[in-house]
Protein backbone atom coordinates (compact mmCIF):
# COMPACT_ATOMS: atom_id res chain seq x y z
CA UNK A 1 0.00 0.00 0.00
CA UNK A 2 1.19 3.52 -0.85
CA UNK A 3 2.53 5.25 2.29
CA UNK A 4 0.34 8.28 1.71
CA UNK A 5 -2.73 6.31 0.66
CA UNK A 6 -5.70 6.77 2.99
CA UNK A 7 -5.95 4.17 5.74
CA UNK A 8 -9.73 4.37 5.74
CA UNK A 9 -11.93 5.40 2.87
CA UNK A 10 -15.70 5.68 2.84
CA UNK A 11 -17.95 6.32 -0.14
CA UNK A 12 -21.53 7.36 0.54
CA UNK A 13 -21.45 5.22 3.64
CA UNK A 14 -24.78 4.90 5.43
CA UNK A 15 -26.05 2.69 8.19
CA UNK A 16 -29.64 2.35 9.33
CA UNK A 17 -30.87 0.53 12.39
CA UNK A 18 -34.40 -0.14 11.23
CA UNK A 19 -35.97 3.32 11.01
CA UNK A 20 -33.09 5.03 12.82
CA UNK A 21 -30.13 6.30 10.87
CA UNK A 22 -26.74 5.78 12.48
CA UNK A 23 -24.55 7.17 9.74
CA UNK A 24 -25.77 9.28 6.87
CA UNK A 25 -24.09 9.30 3.45
CA UNK A 26 -20.54 9.76 4.67
CA UNK A 27 -17.74 10.17 2.14
CA UNK A 28 -14.28 10.67 3.55
CA UNK A 29 -10.71 9.48 3.56
CA UNK A 30 -8.57 9.17 6.65
CA UNK A 31 -4.88 9.82 5.99
CA UNK A 32 -2.05 7.89 7.65
CA UNK A 33 -1.02 9.14 11.09
CA UNK A 34 -3.20 9.93 14.07
CA UNK A 35 -6.77 10.96 13.40
CA UNK A 36 -9.22 11.95 16.07
CA UNK A 37 -12.90 11.13 15.71
CA UNK A 38 -14.94 13.58 17.68
CA UNK A 39 -18.59 13.84 18.42
CA UNK A 40 -21.09 13.87 21.23
CA UNK A 41 -22.85 10.73 22.41
CA UNK A 42 -25.18 9.41 19.73
CA UNK A 43 -23.36 11.30 16.99
CA UNK A 44 -22.50 8.16 15.04
CA UNK A 45 -18.93 7.66 16.28
CA UNK A 46 -19.53 4.12 17.46
CA UNK A 47 -21.40 3.24 14.27
CA UNK A 48 -18.48 4.56 12.25
CA UNK A 49 -16.03 2.59 14.41
CA UNK A 50 -18.07 -0.58 13.99
CA UNK A 51 -18.25 -0.08 10.23
CA UNK A 52 -14.51 0.43 9.86
CA UNK A 53 -13.78 -2.60 12.04
CA UNK A 54 -16.09 -4.72 9.89
CA UNK A 55 -18.48 -5.50 12.71
CA UNK A 56 -21.40 -3.89 10.94
CA UNK A 57 -22.31 -4.22 7.30
CA UNK A 58 -23.00 -0.89 5.59
CA UNK A 59 -26.63 -0.39 4.61
CA UNK A 60 -25.39 1.62 1.66
CA UNK A 61 -22.04 2.68 0.26
CA UNK A 62 -18.66 1.16 0.87
CA UNK A 63 -15.80 1.33 3.30
CA UNK A 64 -12.20 0.32 2.70
CA UNK A 65 -9.48 -0.11 5.29
CA UNK A 66 -5.81 -0.17 4.26
CA UNK A 67 -7.01 -0.25 0.68
CA UNK A 68 -9.28 -3.30 1.03
CA UNK A 69 -12.96 -3.70 1.78
CA UNK A 70 -13.29 -4.58 5.45
CA UNK A 71 -16.68 -6.30 5.44
CA UNK A 72 -16.29 -10.08 5.18
CA UNK A 73 -12.51 -9.78 4.94
CA UNK A 74 -11.12 -11.30 8.16
CA UNK A 75 -7.61 -11.52 6.68
CA UNK A 76 -7.45 -7.75 7.06
CA UNK A 77 -7.65 -8.12 10.84
CA UNK A 78 -4.06 -9.34 10.86
CA UNK A 79 -3.20 -5.71 10.07
CA UNK A 80 -5.66 -4.02 12.39
CA UNK A 81 -5.79 -3.65 16.15
CA UNK A 82 -9.07 -2.72 17.75
CA UNK A 83 -9.60 -1.53 21.30
CA UNK A 84 -13.34 -1.39 22.02
CA UNK A 85 -14.94 1.06 24.39
CA UNK A 86 -16.74 -1.64 26.38
CA UNK A 87 -14.95 -4.02 28.69
CA UNK A 88 -14.60 -7.45 27.13
CA UNK A 89 -12.91 -9.62 29.70
CA UNK A 90 -12.94 -12.90 31.47
CA UNK A 91 -12.36 -11.51 34.93
CA UNK A 92 -10.81 -14.76 36.15
CA UNK A 93 -8.05 -14.63 33.56
CA UNK A 94 -4.84 -12.76 34.19
CA UNK A 95 -3.93 -9.89 31.89
CA UNK A 96 -1.17 -11.99 30.37
CA UNK A 97 -3.43 -14.98 29.76
CA UNK A 98 -6.04 -12.79 28.12
CA UNK A 99 -3.65 -10.95 25.80
CA UNK A 100 -1.89 -14.25 24.97
CA UNK A 101 -5.19 -15.92 24.07
CA UNK A 102 -6.08 -13.04 21.75
CA UNK A 103 -2.59 -13.02 20.24
CA UNK A 104 -3.15 -16.71 19.44
CA UNK A 105 -6.20 -15.67 17.42
CA UNK A 106 -3.86 -13.50 15.39
CA UNK A 107 -2.15 -16.64 14.19
CA UNK A 108 0.81 -16.70 16.58
CA UNK A 109 2.08 -19.93 18.06
CA UNK A 110 1.65 -20.49 21.80
CA UNK A 111 5.19 -19.46 22.78
CA UNK A 112 5.28 -16.53 20.34
CA UNK A 113 1.89 -15.37 21.57
CA UNK A 114 3.07 -15.32 25.18
CA UNK A 115 6.18 -13.34 24.27
CA UNK A 116 4.15 -10.95 22.11
CA UNK A 117 1.61 -10.49 24.89
CA UNK A 118 4.37 -9.58 27.33
CA UNK A 119 5.71 -7.02 24.87
CA UNK A 120 2.22 -5.58 24.42
CA UNK A 121 1.72 -5.30 28.16
CA UNK A 122 5.12 -3.71 28.50
CA UNK A 123 4.18 -1.11 25.90
CA UNK A 124 1.18 -0.04 27.96
CA UNK A 125 3.18 -0.11 31.17
CA UNK A 126 1.26 -3.05 32.61
CA UNK A 127 3.90 -5.75 32.79
CA UNK A 128 4.04 -5.57 36.59
CA UNK A 129 0.37 -6.51 36.80
CA UNK A 130 0.50 -9.07 33.98
CA UNK A 131 -0.07 -12.02 36.30
CA UNK A 132 -2.89 -10.41 38.26
CA UNK A 133 -6.46 -11.41 37.54
CA UNK A 134 -8.29 -8.86 35.37
CA UNK A 135 -11.05 -8.79 37.97
CA UNK A 136 -8.62 -7.03 40.28
CA UNK A 137 -7.66 -4.38 37.69
CA UNK A 138 -8.67 -0.74 38.04
CA UNK A 139 -10.63 0.91 35.25
CA UNK A 140 -7.45 2.48 33.88
CA UNK A 141 -5.64 -0.86 33.90
CA UNK A 142 -8.54 -2.47 32.07
CA UNK A 143 -8.29 0.21 29.40
CA UNK A 144 -4.58 -0.43 29.07
CA UNK A 145 -4.90 -4.22 28.86
CA UNK A 146 -7.45 -3.71 26.07
CA UNK A 147 -4.93 -1.51 24.30
CA UNK A 148 -2.24 -4.14 24.82
CA UNK A 149 -4.30 -6.77 22.98
CA UNK A 150 -4.92 -4.29 20.17
CA UNK A 151 -1.28 -3.53 19.55
CA UNK A 152 0.46 -6.76 20.62
CA UNK A 153 0.42 -8.20 17.10
CA UNK A 154 1.88 -4.99 15.66
CA UNK A 155 -0.96 -3.84 13.46
CA UNK A 156 -0.57 -1.18 10.81
CA UNK A 157 -3.76 0.49 11.93
CA UNK A 158 -4.90 0.91 15.51
CA UNK A 159 -8.53 1.75 16.13
CA UNK A 160 -9.10 2.98 19.66
CA UNK A 161 -12.64 3.62 20.82
CA UNK A 162 -12.65 6.05 23.76
CA UNK A 163 -9.32 4.72 25.06
CA UNK A 164 -8.93 7.34 27.77
CA UNK A 165 -12.27 6.89 29.47
CA UNK A 166 -11.93 6.02 33.13
CA UNK A 167 -8.22 6.76 33.33
CA UNK A 168 -6.80 9.02 36.01
CA UNK A 169 -5.11 12.23 34.83
CA UNK A 170 -1.57 10.82 35.10
CA UNK A 171 -2.41 7.69 33.17
CA UNK A 172 -4.33 9.79 30.69
CA UNK A 173 -1.25 11.90 30.04
CA UNK A 174 0.92 8.78 29.74
CA UNK A 175 -1.53 7.21 27.30
CA UNK A 176 -1.71 10.32 25.17
CA UNK A 177 2.08 10.35 25.04
CA UNK A 178 2.06 6.65 24.15
CA UNK A 179 -0.41 7.18 21.31
CA UNK A 180 1.68 10.03 19.95
CA UNK A 181 4.78 7.82 20.08
CA UNK A 182 3.03 5.06 18.16
CA UNK A 183 2.01 7.66 15.62
CA UNK A 184 5.62 8.80 15.32
CA UNK A 185 6.70 5.15 14.97
CA UNK A 186 4.68 4.94 11.77
CA UNK A 187 1.42 3.44 12.98
CA UNK A 188 -1.84 4.87 11.81
CA UNK A 189 -4.26 5.45 14.65
CA UNK A 190 -7.91 6.37 14.68
CA UNK A 191 -8.98 7.41 18.13
CA UNK A 192 -12.46 8.40 19.14
CA UNK A 193 -13.46 10.58 22.03
CA UNK A 194 -16.13 12.99 23.06
CA UNK A 195 -13.64 14.96 25.13
CA UNK A 196 -12.23 17.47 22.76
CA UNK A 197 -9.09 18.60 24.50
CA UNK A 198 -7.93 14.97 24.74
CA UNK A 199 -8.01 14.62 20.99
CA UNK A 200 -6.52 18.05 20.52
CA UNK A 201 -3.54 17.00 22.63
CA UNK A 202 -2.96 13.94 20.42
CA UNK A 203 -3.45 15.27 16.93
CA UNK A 204 -4.51 18.22 14.84
CA UNK A 205 -6.10 15.93 12.29
CA UNK A 206 -9.70 15.42 13.20
CA UNK A 207 -13.06 14.21 11.98
CA UNK A 208 -16.03 15.95 13.51
CA UNK A 209 -19.20 13.92 13.49
CA UNK A 210 -22.71 14.77 14.57
CA UNK A 211 -26.13 13.27 13.89
CA UNK A 212 -24.63 10.66 11.62
CA UNK A 213 -22.90 13.16 9.38
CA UNK A 214 -19.29 14.24 9.13
CA UNK A 215 -19.35 17.93 9.96
CA UNK A 216 -15.75 18.62 9.09
CA UNK A 217 -12.49 16.80 8.46
CA UNK A 218 -8.88 17.81 8.32
CA UNK A 219 -6.62 20.03 10.35
CA UNK A 220 -8.32 21.72 13.27
CA UNK A 221 -6.95 25.12 12.21
CA UNK A 222 -8.24 24.67 8.67
CA UNK A 223 -11.57 23.79 10.13
CA UNK A 224 -11.40 26.95 12.17
CA UNK A 225 -10.79 28.91 8.95
CA UNK A 226 -13.88 27.37 7.45
CA UNK A 227 -16.04 28.89 10.11
CA UNK A 228 -14.76 32.42 9.90
CA UNK A 229 -18.22 33.70 9.29
CA UNK A 230 -19.01 32.79 12.86
CA UNK A 231 -18.27 35.41 15.52
CA UNK A 232 -15.05 34.90 17.39
CA UNK A 233 -15.19 35.52 21.12
CA UNK A 234 -12.37 37.32 22.93
CA UNK A 235 -12.19 37.70 26.70
CA UNK A 236 -10.13 40.71 27.85
CA UNK A 237 -9.33 41.36 31.48
CA UNK A 238 -8.25 44.94 31.92
CA UNK A 239 -8.21 47.95 34.29
CA UNK A 240 -10.47 50.14 32.17
CA UNK A 241 -12.97 47.83 30.60
CA UNK A 242 -15.50 50.59 29.77
CA UNK A 243 -12.91 52.69 27.96
CA UNK A 244 -11.80 49.64 26.03
CA UNK A 245 -15.39 48.85 25.12
CA UNK A 246 -15.88 52.35 23.74
CA UNK A 247 -12.75 51.97 21.60
CA UNK A 248 -13.90 48.59 20.29
CA UNK A 249 -17.36 49.87 19.37
CA UNK A 250 -15.83 52.37 16.98
CA UNK A 251 -15.15 49.52 14.57
CA UNK A 252 -17.80 47.68 12.62
CA UNK A 253 -16.23 44.20 12.97
CA UNK A 254 -17.27 44.17 16.64
CA UNK A 255 -20.62 42.47 16.68
CA UNK A 256 -21.46 42.38 20.38
CA UNK A 257 -19.98 43.21 23.72
CA UNK A 258 -20.67 42.44 27.37
CA UNK A 259 -19.02 42.95 30.74
CA UNK A 260 -17.96 40.23 33.15
CA UNK A 261 -16.34 41.19 36.47
CA UNK A 262 -13.10 42.94 35.50
CA UNK A 263 -13.36 41.85 31.91
CA UNK A 264 -15.03 42.66 28.65
CA UNK A 265 -16.13 39.89 26.32
CA UNK A 266 -16.19 40.86 22.66
CA UNK A 267 -17.54 39.04 19.64
CA UNK A 268 -15.86 39.97 16.40
CA UNK A 269 -16.40 38.99 12.79
CA UNK A 270 -12.77 39.67 11.84
CA UNK A 271 -10.52 38.29 14.56
CA UNK A 272 -7.25 39.12 12.76
CA UNK A 273 -8.05 42.85 12.51
CA UNK A 274 -9.37 42.90 16.06
CA UNK A 275 -6.24 41.30 17.51
CA UNK A 276 -4.04 43.72 15.59
CA UNK A 277 -5.86 46.73 17.09
CA UNK A 278 -5.85 45.13 20.54
CA UNK A 279 -2.09 44.64 20.36
CA UNK A 280 -1.66 48.29 19.45
CA UNK A 281 -3.88 49.38 22.33
CA UNK A 282 -2.01 47.22 24.81
CA UNK A 283 1.33 48.48 23.56
CA UNK A 284 0.29 52.16 23.78
CA UNK A 285 -1.13 51.84 27.28
CA UNK A 286 -3.61 54.63 26.48
CA UNK A 287 -6.52 52.77 28.02
CA UNK A 288 -4.77 51.28 31.01
CA UNK A 289 -3.26 47.87 31.51
CA UNK A 290 -4.62 44.77 29.77
CA UNK A 291 -4.00 41.80 32.07
CA UNK A 292 -5.33 38.85 30.22
CA UNK A 293 -6.55 38.04 26.73
CA UNK A 294 -8.06 34.67 26.13
CA UNK A 295 -10.33 33.30 23.49
CA UNK A 296 -12.83 30.64 24.39
CA UNK A 297 -12.97 30.01 20.65
CA UNK A 298 -9.35 29.07 20.43
CA UNK A 299 -9.95 25.41 21.06
CA UNK A 300 -11.68 22.46 19.54
CA UNK A 301 -14.70 22.80 21.80
CA UNK A 302 -15.61 26.09 20.21
CA UNK A 303 -15.08 24.78 16.70
CA UNK A 304 -17.32 21.88 17.46
CA UNK A 305 -20.00 24.04 19.02
CA UNK A 306 -19.99 26.36 16.04
CA UNK A 307 -20.31 23.54 13.59
CA UNK A 308 -23.07 21.84 15.49
CA UNK A 309 -25.06 25.06 15.63
CA UNK A 310 -24.97 25.53 11.86
CA UNK B 1 31.31 -5.16 26.31
CA UNK B 2 28.60 -5.39 23.65
CA UNK B 3 25.74 -2.96 23.98
CA UNK B 4 22.43 -4.57 23.06
CA UNK B 5 19.67 -2.74 21.28
CA UNK B 6 16.92 -2.09 23.82
CA UNK B 7 14.47 -0.77 21.23
CA UNK B 8 11.25 -2.44 20.20
CA UNK B 9 11.75 -5.52 18.07
CA UNK B 10 9.15 -6.48 15.56
CA UNK B 11 7.75 -10.00 15.60
CA UNK B 12 9.65 -11.99 13.01
CA UNK B 13 7.99 -15.39 13.40
CA UNK B 14 5.37 -17.00 11.26
CA UNK B 15 1.64 -16.52 11.59
CA UNK B 16 -0.95 -19.22 11.10
CA UNK B 17 -2.94 -18.68 7.92
CA UNK B 18 -6.55 -17.61 7.99
CA UNK B 19 -9.03 -20.40 8.74
CA UNK B 20 -7.29 -21.93 11.73
CA UNK B 21 -8.76 -19.65 14.37
CA UNK B 22 -11.29 -22.31 15.32
CA UNK B 23 -8.50 -24.56 16.54
CA UNK B 24 -7.40 -21.86 18.99
CA UNK B 25 -10.97 -21.54 20.29
CA UNK B 26 -11.39 -25.30 20.50
CA UNK B 27 -8.06 -25.98 22.18
CA UNK B 28 -8.56 -23.24 24.75
CA UNK B 29 -12.06 -24.50 25.54
CA UNK B 30 -11.03 -28.16 25.84
CA UNK B 31 -8.13 -27.24 28.09
CA UNK B 32 -10.38 -25.10 30.27
CA UNK B 33 -12.84 -27.98 30.70
CA UNK B 34 -10.11 -30.50 31.50
CA UNK B 35 -8.94 -28.15 34.24
CA UNK B 36 -12.26 -28.61 36.07
CA UNK B 37 -12.19 -31.51 38.51
CA UNK B 38 -15.95 -31.85 38.68
CA UNK B 39 -16.08 -32.22 34.92
CA UNK B 40 -13.35 -34.85 34.95
CA UNK B 41 -15.39 -36.70 37.56
CA UNK B 42 -18.41 -36.56 35.29
CA UNK B 43 -16.37 -37.94 32.39
CA UNK B 44 -15.12 -40.80 34.54
CA UNK B 45 -18.65 -41.53 35.68
CA UNK B 46 -19.74 -41.58 32.05
CA UNK B 47 -17.31 -44.41 31.42
CA UNK B 48 -18.75 -46.64 34.16
CA UNK B 49 -21.29 -48.32 31.84
CA UNK B 50 -18.41 -49.10 29.53
CA UNK B 51 -16.62 -51.02 32.27
CA UNK B 52 -19.81 -52.86 33.18
CA UNK B 53 -20.23 -53.88 29.54
CA UNK B 54 -16.57 -54.89 29.33
CA UNK B 55 -17.05 -57.20 32.30
CA UNK B 56 -20.18 -58.58 30.62
CA UNK B 57 -18.22 -59.28 27.42
CA UNK B 58 -15.43 -60.89 29.37
CA UNK B 59 -17.85 -63.16 31.20
CA UNK B 60 -19.68 -64.09 28.01
CA UNK B 61 -16.41 -64.98 26.30
CA UNK B 62 -14.82 -66.89 29.15
CA UNK B 63 -17.58 -68.34 31.36
CA UNK B 64 -19.91 -70.88 29.76
CA UNK B 65 -22.55 -70.12 32.45
CA UNK B 66 -22.65 -66.53 31.24
CA UNK B 67 -23.32 -67.36 27.59
CA UNK B 68 -26.67 -65.58 27.85
CA UNK B 69 -24.72 -62.36 28.26
CA UNK B 70 -23.16 -62.72 24.80
CA UNK B 71 -23.35 -59.40 22.96
CA UNK B 72 -25.70 -58.73 20.09
CA UNK B 73 -26.00 -55.61 17.93
CA UNK B 74 -28.77 -54.55 20.29
CA UNK B 75 -26.25 -54.59 23.16
CA UNK B 76 -24.40 -51.73 21.48
CA UNK B 77 -27.64 -49.93 20.78
CA UNK B 78 -28.60 -50.28 24.47
CA UNK B 79 -25.17 -49.08 25.54
CA UNK B 80 -25.55 -45.89 23.52
CA UNK B 81 -29.05 -45.48 24.95
CA UNK B 82 -27.58 -45.59 28.45
CA UNK B 83 -24.97 -43.04 27.49
CA UNK B 84 -27.77 -40.58 26.62
CA UNK B 85 -28.00 -39.65 30.32
CA UNK B 86 -24.34 -38.70 30.36
CA UNK B 87 -24.73 -36.92 27.04
CA UNK B 88 -27.34 -34.75 28.73
CA UNK B 89 -25.15 -33.89 31.74
CA UNK B 90 -21.99 -33.31 29.68
CA UNK B 91 -23.97 -31.08 27.31
CA UNK B 92 -25.37 -28.98 30.13
CA UNK B 93 -22.10 -28.77 32.05
CA UNK B 94 -19.83 -28.09 29.11
CA UNK B 95 -22.11 -26.45 26.58
CA UNK B 96 -24.32 -24.03 28.46
CA UNK B 97 -21.63 -21.39 28.91
CA UNK B 98 -19.83 -21.82 25.62
CA UNK B 99 -21.35 -18.76 23.96
CA UNK B 100 -23.32 -17.33 26.89
CA UNK B 101 -20.14 -16.65 28.85
CA UNK B 102 -18.56 -14.90 25.87
CA UNK B 103 -21.69 -12.81 25.51
CA UNK B 104 -21.65 -11.91 29.19
CA UNK B 105 -17.99 -10.89 28.96
CA UNK B 106 -18.58 -8.97 25.69
CA UNK B 107 -15.81 -11.13 24.27
CA UNK B 108 -17.45 -11.61 20.89
CA UNK B 109 -16.69 -8.05 19.85
CA UNK B 110 -12.99 -8.60 20.47
CA UNK B 111 -12.86 -12.14 19.06
CA UNK B 112 -14.50 -11.02 15.85
CA UNK B 113 -12.10 -8.11 15.45
CA UNK B 114 -9.37 -10.74 15.09
CA UNK B 115 -8.76 -12.85 11.97
CA UNK B 116 -11.62 -15.15 12.92
CA UNK B 117 -14.90 -15.54 11.07
CA UNK B 118 -18.20 -16.14 12.81
CA UNK B 119 -18.34 -19.59 11.25
CA UNK B 120 -14.90 -20.42 12.64
CA UNK B 121 -15.96 -19.19 16.06
CA UNK B 122 -19.07 -21.38 16.05
CA UNK B 123 -17.11 -24.32 14.67
CA UNK B 124 -14.51 -23.91 17.42
CA UNK B 125 -17.23 -23.92 20.08
CA UNK B 126 -18.93 -26.87 18.41
CA UNK B 127 -15.62 -28.74 18.41
CA UNK B 128 -15.29 -28.30 22.18
CA UNK B 129 -18.68 -29.79 22.97
CA UNK B 130 -18.45 -32.42 20.24
CA UNK B 131 -15.08 -33.60 21.56
CA UNK B 132 -16.48 -34.33 25.00
CA UNK B 133 -19.71 -35.81 23.68
CA UNK B 134 -17.82 -38.15 21.37
CA UNK B 135 -15.65 -39.04 24.33
CA UNK B 136 -18.69 -40.44 26.11
CA UNK B 137 -20.44 -41.95 23.08
CA UNK B 138 -18.39 -42.81 20.01
CA UNK B 139 -15.08 -43.54 21.76
CA UNK B 140 -16.48 -46.02 24.35
CA UNK B 141 -18.75 -47.52 21.67
CA UNK B 142 -15.83 -48.26 19.35
CA UNK B 143 -13.55 -49.34 22.19
CA UNK B 144 -16.28 -51.70 23.35
CA UNK B 145 -16.31 -53.28 19.92
CA UNK B 146 -12.54 -53.77 20.14
CA UNK B 147 -12.88 -55.13 23.68
CA UNK B 148 -15.44 -57.67 22.46
CA UNK B 149 -13.00 -58.89 19.80
CA UNK B 150 -10.16 -59.04 22.29
CA UNK B 151 -12.10 -61.09 24.81
CA UNK B 152 -13.63 -63.37 22.19
CA UNK B 153 -10.24 -63.87 20.57
CA UNK B 154 -11.77 -63.84 17.09
CA UNK B 155 -13.48 -61.55 14.56
CA UNK B 156 -16.61 -63.66 14.19
CA UNK B 157 -18.94 -61.21 15.90
CA UNK B 158 -17.55 -58.26 13.97
CA UNK B 159 -17.65 -60.17 10.68
CA UNK B 160 -21.28 -61.13 11.29
CA UNK B 161 -22.16 -57.55 12.23
CA UNK B 162 -20.00 -55.48 9.96
CA UNK B 163 -22.53 -52.64 10.01
CA UNK B 164 -21.80 -52.00 13.70
CA UNK B 165 -18.79 -49.78 13.21
CA UNK B 166 -20.53 -47.43 10.75
CA UNK B 167 -23.74 -47.65 12.81
CA UNK B 168 -22.00 -46.54 16.01
CA UNK B 169 -20.20 -43.82 14.09
CA UNK B 170 -23.22 -42.49 12.20
CA UNK B 171 -25.56 -42.60 15.18
CA UNK B 172 -23.17 -40.95 17.63
CA UNK B 173 -22.18 -38.24 15.15
CA UNK B 174 -25.84 -37.45 14.38
CA UNK B 175 -26.60 -37.40 18.11
CA UNK B 176 -23.63 -35.18 18.89
CA UNK B 177 -24.38 -32.80 16.03
CA UNK B 178 -28.01 -32.46 17.08
CA UNK B 179 -27.29 -32.01 20.77
CA UNK B 180 -24.31 -29.69 20.31
CA UNK B 181 -26.01 -27.46 17.75
CA UNK B 182 -29.11 -27.18 19.92
CA UNK B 183 -27.09 -26.31 22.98
CA UNK B 184 -24.95 -23.76 21.13
CA UNK B 185 -28.06 -22.10 19.73
CA UNK B 186 -29.57 -21.88 23.20
CA UNK B 187 -26.27 -20.65 24.61
CA UNK B 188 -26.24 -17.83 22.08
CA UNK B 189 -29.65 -16.65 23.28
CA UNK B 190 -28.61 -15.68 26.78
CA UNK B 191 -25.79 -14.23 28.84
CA UNK B 192 -26.40 -16.67 31.68
CA UNK B 193 -25.09 -20.22 31.42
CA UNK B 194 -27.36 -21.27 34.29
CA UNK B 195 -30.42 -20.07 32.41
CA UNK B 196 -29.22 -21.82 29.26
CA UNK B 197 -28.82 -25.10 31.16
CA UNK B 198 -32.36 -24.82 32.45
CA UNK B 199 -33.61 -23.92 29.00
CA UNK B 200 -31.95 -26.96 27.47
CA UNK B 201 -33.38 -29.27 30.11
CA UNK B 202 -36.74 -27.62 29.47
CA UNK B 203 -36.55 -28.33 25.74
CA UNK B 204 -35.73 -32.00 26.36
CA UNK B 205 -38.27 -32.62 29.11
CA UNK B 206 -41.03 -30.44 27.75
CA UNK B 207 -40.95 -32.07 24.31
CA UNK B 208 -41.02 -35.51 25.96
CA UNK B 209 -43.80 -34.47 28.32
CA UNK B 210 -45.97 -33.18 25.47
CA UNK B 211 -45.46 -36.45 23.62
CA UNK B 212 -46.23 -38.37 26.82
CA UNK B 213 -49.53 -36.53 27.24
CA UNK B 214 -50.48 -37.13 23.60
CA UNK B 215 -49.59 -40.79 23.99
CA UNK B 216 -51.71 -41.06 27.11
CA UNK B 217 -54.67 -39.51 25.27
CA UNK B 218 -54.37 -41.32 21.92
CA UNK B 219 -52.52 -44.49 22.98
CA UNK B 220 -50.55 -44.07 19.77
CA UNK B 221 -46.84 -43.41 19.33
CA UNK B 222 -47.49 -41.50 16.09
CA UNK B 223 -46.67 -38.24 17.86
CA UNK B 224 -43.19 -39.28 18.92
CA UNK B 225 -41.77 -36.78 16.42
CA UNK B 226 -42.64 -34.08 18.97
CA UNK B 227 -40.14 -35.52 21.44
CA UNK B 228 -36.53 -34.50 21.04
CA UNK B 229 -35.11 -37.78 22.50
CA UNK B 230 -37.71 -39.98 20.78
CA UNK B 231 -36.58 -38.81 17.33
CA UNK B 232 -33.04 -39.82 18.15
CA UNK B 233 -34.20 -43.19 19.51
CA UNK B 234 -36.25 -43.86 16.40
CA UNK B 235 -33.38 -43.01 14.08
CA UNK B 236 -30.96 -44.98 16.27
CA UNK B 237 -33.02 -48.12 15.96
CA UNK B 238 -33.11 -47.78 12.19
CA UNK B 239 -29.35 -47.26 12.04
CA UNK B 240 -28.77 -50.30 14.27
CA UNK B 241 -31.20 -52.38 12.22
CA UNK B 242 -33.55 -52.77 15.16
CA UNK B 243 -37.35 -52.69 14.99
CA UNK B 244 -38.58 -49.08 15.27
CA UNK B 245 -39.75 -48.05 18.72
CA UNK B 246 -42.48 -45.67 17.58
CA UNK B 247 -45.14 -45.52 14.89
CA UNK B 248 -43.69 -42.32 13.50
CA UNK B 249 -42.02 -43.08 10.15
CA UNK B 250 -38.26 -42.77 10.59
CA UNK B 251 -37.91 -40.22 7.75
CA UNK B 252 -40.15 -37.94 9.81
CA UNK B 253 -37.83 -38.35 12.80
CA UNK B 254 -34.86 -37.67 10.56
CA UNK B 255 -36.60 -34.61 9.15
CA UNK B 256 -37.23 -33.30 12.68
CA UNK B 257 -33.56 -33.80 13.57
CA UNK B 258 -32.42 -31.99 10.43
CA UNK B 259 -34.95 -29.24 11.11
CA UNK B 260 -33.66 -28.68 14.65
CA UNK B 261 -30.06 -28.57 13.42
CA UNK B 262 -31.00 -26.12 10.65
CA UNK B 263 -32.97 -23.96 13.07
CA UNK B 264 -30.03 -23.92 15.45
CA UNK B 265 -27.81 -22.83 12.56
CA UNK B 266 -30.15 -19.96 11.75
CA UNK B 267 -30.22 -18.86 15.41
CA UNK B 268 -26.43 -18.98 15.59
CA UNK B 269 -26.12 -16.99 12.38
CA UNK B 270 -28.31 -14.26 13.83
CA UNK B 271 -26.95 -14.25 17.37
CA UNK B 272 -23.21 -14.69 16.95
CA UNK B 273 -22.19 -11.16 16.07
CA UNK B 274 -19.55 -8.82 17.36
CA UNK B 275 -22.15 -6.13 17.69
CA UNK B 276 -25.72 -6.74 18.64
CA UNK B 277 -27.96 -4.78 16.32
CA UNK B 278 -31.36 -3.94 17.69
CA UNK B 279 -33.37 -2.74 14.73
Amino acid sequence: MNASAPVVGAEHLSKWYGQVIGLNDVTLSVPPGITGLLGPNGAGKSTFMKLITGQLKPSKGSVTVLGEPIWGNPALYFRIGFCPEQDAFYERMTGLEWVTALARLNGLSESDAAATARRGLEMVDLLDAADKKIGAYSKGMRQRVKMAQALAHEPQLLILDEPLSGMDPIMRRKTIRMIKEWGRAGKSIIVSSHILHEIESMTANILLINQGRILAEGNVHQIRDLIDEHPHTVYIKADQTRALARAFLAHDDVLSLRFEDQAVVVQTGRPDAFYARLTDLAASGELGAIHEVTSPDDNLQAVFQYLVKT
Amino acid sequence: MPIHDQGYRRYGGSKAPLGQGWTVIARAGIRAMFAKRAFLGLLLLAWLPFFVRAVQFYAAANLPQAAVLAPTPDTFRQFLDQQATFVFFVTVYCGAGLIANDRRANALQIYLSKPLTRAEYVFGKLAILATFLLLVTWVPGIVLLIVQMSFAGNFTFLRNNLFLFPAITVFTFVEVLLVAMTMLALSSLSNSSRYVGILYAGVIFFSSAVYGVLYAVTRSTMFSWISFPANLEQLGNVIFRQPPRYDTPWPVSLFMIVLVIALSGVILERRVRGVEVVA
